[in-house]
């Protein structure tokens, strides 16, 4: 009687050690999203959708490439690329991001989310 | 095949006497009582939050940018991570429940008497490593409630005049709680603390057993042990052994402390982590009702209560000097408190003050 | 023990030299954040509720600890420019002082901050209604000013839209927005019980806020037509917003039902064992 319980014991502590230690296994393709080079003409910026999250791609004129997530580190309200004044800006408490996602003026604590990016040819691939 | 890995081991440590003399025929007093559990729950305890910690330490990143983030991935996303963490957590407060319960539990049975001060006092400090530990580790999370009530327990030492602020300071690392303090938090509480109370246990338990254990003082006549004048070990060959009669005893008392632990987990899981435990610390926002840890409540509604904040820390310092060298102060041959009705209301009017202290924080 | 006392007096006479007693206690004491009593100076609320104030502009400070602006932490200064901390220099102009501004002036006061909804205002007919003949509702009209609370589908109703025109198409515009409002309602009900369960709620707040700001938004632009084509869209946004707090709320239950089966086997091994303790022996 003791032994079962004993054996369940060890049993629930086992298994469940074993999948917090666990790896989380292999980087998931499916959550890797490539696009052709020319979908974003210079200066543009395109949105995806990127592992459940709004993201966008900006074209830099003379700096490449560039992936953000577009949620605001502030409360989450989506920012947008302003080519005009090459900034990111959030429309709803006027945050202001840099091309490099750092925060400029507002309110956000924390620098925009940059996601990683790589060219392959002719192809972009984000994540 | 099991006799032959005993026989194998016989043969070089002489396992079949280490058994006899350590296990079988040690013996305990014969009218033993469930308190003396309580050191063996403590030390089991402080394992468990040894093993939780290591399996922590995996997942957890100690940068004050990412040290709130990675918590909260373990709290949601790393399988099972959660629970290690609550065990973690609410371990740590039953630690010191049953550090402080045993404390409690000798100085009733007059267990801090000659021969035995020199345990007490390495207990006493094992009891303010512990408190270090609590602190420090609390910290580490960085949540609001991590960020702001240490910031009120490195404010407190400010109150000594010159030396105030450079200990402060000391233990910041940086005018304000910065991740300065982070870092050198979180290396007190994984390196430097863990060695130092594993050293004191290995002392408290040579003295206790080098000693012998004592008995209770109640009931039964106490065995000519008084006055104490040469050295020799206490033995008590009418008592129960040790194995199996006490140590099933102690994982009795083990078992019951871990099915609380997991009832607290279950059915209680936010009552040591409470909202402002799950917002990121913001040093420019403080909560509105910021509280130290509940064993620190008494403590710091008593220097709430003190107008003079030297006087306050002062009668801290005294009251923890009073407690480190008890055994000094309190020499008397007597060693069963009902019979020592002054010691009996002093002791009862300090755990109910202490009680009182810490409610009163906590509502206040 | 016959020490303790001549070393606790001898304790308290540096102590009393040391203090002034009361009042120095409450001013260091109280105004650590520690005491737990957060007492921050501002000095455009230490005039401003003063006796040197005029008395309907001595409740301004009051109304404004009423408002969800100062529960999210602004106040004077990031509306109104100006230093907080130095009186003689609180309103002047090299602080940023920009004073109070006039009824055609709100929306691109209030939009220094709230850019997209002054760019939706500026859009729509009571924007244009303000700017042209400086006749027309202003952020204040509906939101308040120094008592603005967190925005609801309440502030459009009836008795406020009457003022200026019929309610008709106000009503319209309403209804196309109540379900949405709703399911929002209920999503942030569900968030907060959540955290009271000690859930961290970071990433679908951030989603249902987006949600919200962006719908509330499309209020402004008055384009009832717009609102109904959207609606579809934000439907989806916050159904899968409330999936994952429906999984969150099974993973809680998963987690009380483990731990509490981890308790009761260890509670069945306290019985046990506490019967083979009991057993007598041979």
């Amino acid at each position: 009687m003791l032994t079962l319980l004993g054996l369940t014991t060890v049993g629930s502590i086992v298994y469940p050690l074993g999948r917090f230690l666990a790896p989380p296994g292999e980087k998931d393709k499916s959550k890797q999203i490539s696009l052709k080079r020319s979908e974003i003409p210079a200066g543009e910026a395109k949105d995806i959708p990127f592992a459940g999250m709004p993201a966008m791609v900006i074209n830099l004129p003379g700096r490449g490439f560039v992936a953000f997530s577009r949620v605001c580190s502030h409360l989450g309200c989506l920012v947008d690329y302003d080519k005009v004044r090459n900034r990111i800006f959030c429309p709803c408490h006027a945050a202001v991001f840099d091309l490099e996602g750092n925060v400029v003026t507002g309110p956000p604590p924390r620098p925009l989310q940059k996601l990683p990016l790589r060219v392959e040819g002719e192809s972009i691939v984000i994540g | 095949m099991w006799a032959k890995i005993k026989n194998w081991l016989e043969i070089r440590i002489g396992l079949t006497e280490l058994i006899q003399t350590q296990l079988t025929e040690y013996r305990v007093p014969k009218n033993i009582n469930l308190f003396y559990t309580l050191g063996f729950v403590a030390l089991v305890f402080f394992v468990l939050q040894v093993v939780t910690g290591f399996f922590l330490l995996f997942y957890y990143i100690p940068h004050s940018e990412t040290a709130f983030r990675s918590v909260q991935e373990i709290m949601s996303t790393v399988p099972y991570g959660w629970l290690v963490r609550q065990m973690h957590v609410v371990g740590s407060t039953l630690m010191f429940v049953c550090v402080f319960l045993h404390f409690i539990a000798v100085f009733f049975m007059g267990g801090y008497k000659k021969p035995r001060e020199l345990t007490w006092v390495v207990g006493t400090f094992m009891f303010f490593v512990t408190i270090v530990f609590c602190l420090s580790g609390y910290l580490l999370p960085w949540s609001q409630m991590s960020y702001w009530a240490t910031t009120i327990a490195t404010t407190m030492p400010t109150a000594f005049p010159y030396i105030g602020d450079m200990v402060g300071n000391l233990m910041k690392g940086s005018p304000q709680v910065s991740g300065l303090t982070l870092n050198r938090f979180f290396a007190l509480h994984v390196t430097l603390l863990p060695l130092i109370l594993v050293i004191l246990i290995g002392l408290h338990l040579f003295l206790v057993r080098r000693i012998g254990i004592s008995s209770p003082p109640f009931g039964r006549a106490e065995e000519a042990e008084r006055p104490w004048k040469k050295y020799h070990h206490v033995s008590h060959p009418d008592g129960h052994p040790f194995y199996p009669d006490f140590v099933l005893k102690e994982v009795v008392m083990l078992m019951i402390f871990f099915a609380l632990m997991f009832f607290i987990i279950s059915f209680l899981p936010t009552l040591l982590l409470p909202e402002e435990s799950n917002i990121a610390a913001d040093p420019f926002k403080t909560p509105a009702h910021i509280k130290p840890e509940w064993y620190f409540l008494a403590p710091y509604q008593m220097l709430k209560i003190i107008p003079n904040k030297f006087l306050g820390i002062s009668l801290q310092i005294i009251l923890s000097l009073l407690f480190i060298l008890w055994p000094f102060l309190d020499t008397k041959e007597e060693v069963n408190i009902l019979k020592r009705r002054r010691l009996l209301a002093f002791f009862v009017l300090g755990v109910f003050l202490w009680v009182v202290f810490t409610i009163w924080g906590k509502v206040s | 023990m016959r020490y303790i006392l001549p070393l606790f007096i001898l304790l308290i006479l540096p102590s009393v030299a040391q203090a002034d007693w009361k009042e120095q206690f409450e001013k260091e004491f109280l105004t650590r954040p520690w005491a737990g009593v957060q007492v921050q100076r501002n000095v455009c609320i230490e005039c401003h509720s003063s006796e040197m104030m005029k008395p309907e502009d001595r409740d301004i400070p009051r109304k404004w600890e009423t408002s969800w602006h100062s529960q999210n932490g602004i106040s004077c200064h990031n509306c109104h420019g100006g230093d907080p901390n130095d009186a003689e220099n609180a309103m002047s102009p090299q602080r940023g002082y920009v004073g109070t501004p006039k009824p055609a002036q709100i929306p691109e006061f209030c939009g220094k901050c709230h850019a997209g909804i002054l760019k939706n205002f500026l859009e729509s007919g009571h924007g244009k209604a303000l700017k042209t003949s400086g006749k027309g509702p202003n952020c204040v009209t509906c939101h308040g000013s120094h008592t603005v609370q967190k925005a609801s589908i309440q502030i459009i109703n009836e008795p406020l839209c009457t003022k200026c025109h019929s309610y008709g198409r106000v009503k319209e515009m309403r209804q196309a927005l109540l379900l949405t409002e709703n399911r929002m309602n209920e999503i942030e009900k569900s968030l907060k019980e959540l955290k009271t369960e000690g859930v961290f709620t970071e990433e679908e707040d951030k989603s249902l806020f987006s949600t919200q700001a962006e719908f509330r938004i499309l209020f402004h632009t008055e384009d009832v037509s717009l609102v109904k084509k959207r609606t579809d869209e934000f439907a989806h946004k916050l159904s899968s917003i409330q999936a994952k707090i429906q999984k969150t709320f099974e993973e809680i239950k998963f987690r009380k039902n483990f731990s509490a089966f981890l308790m009761m086997i260890f509670a069945g091994m306290a019985i046990g064992f506490g019967l083979l303790a009991k057993t007598p022996k041979e």
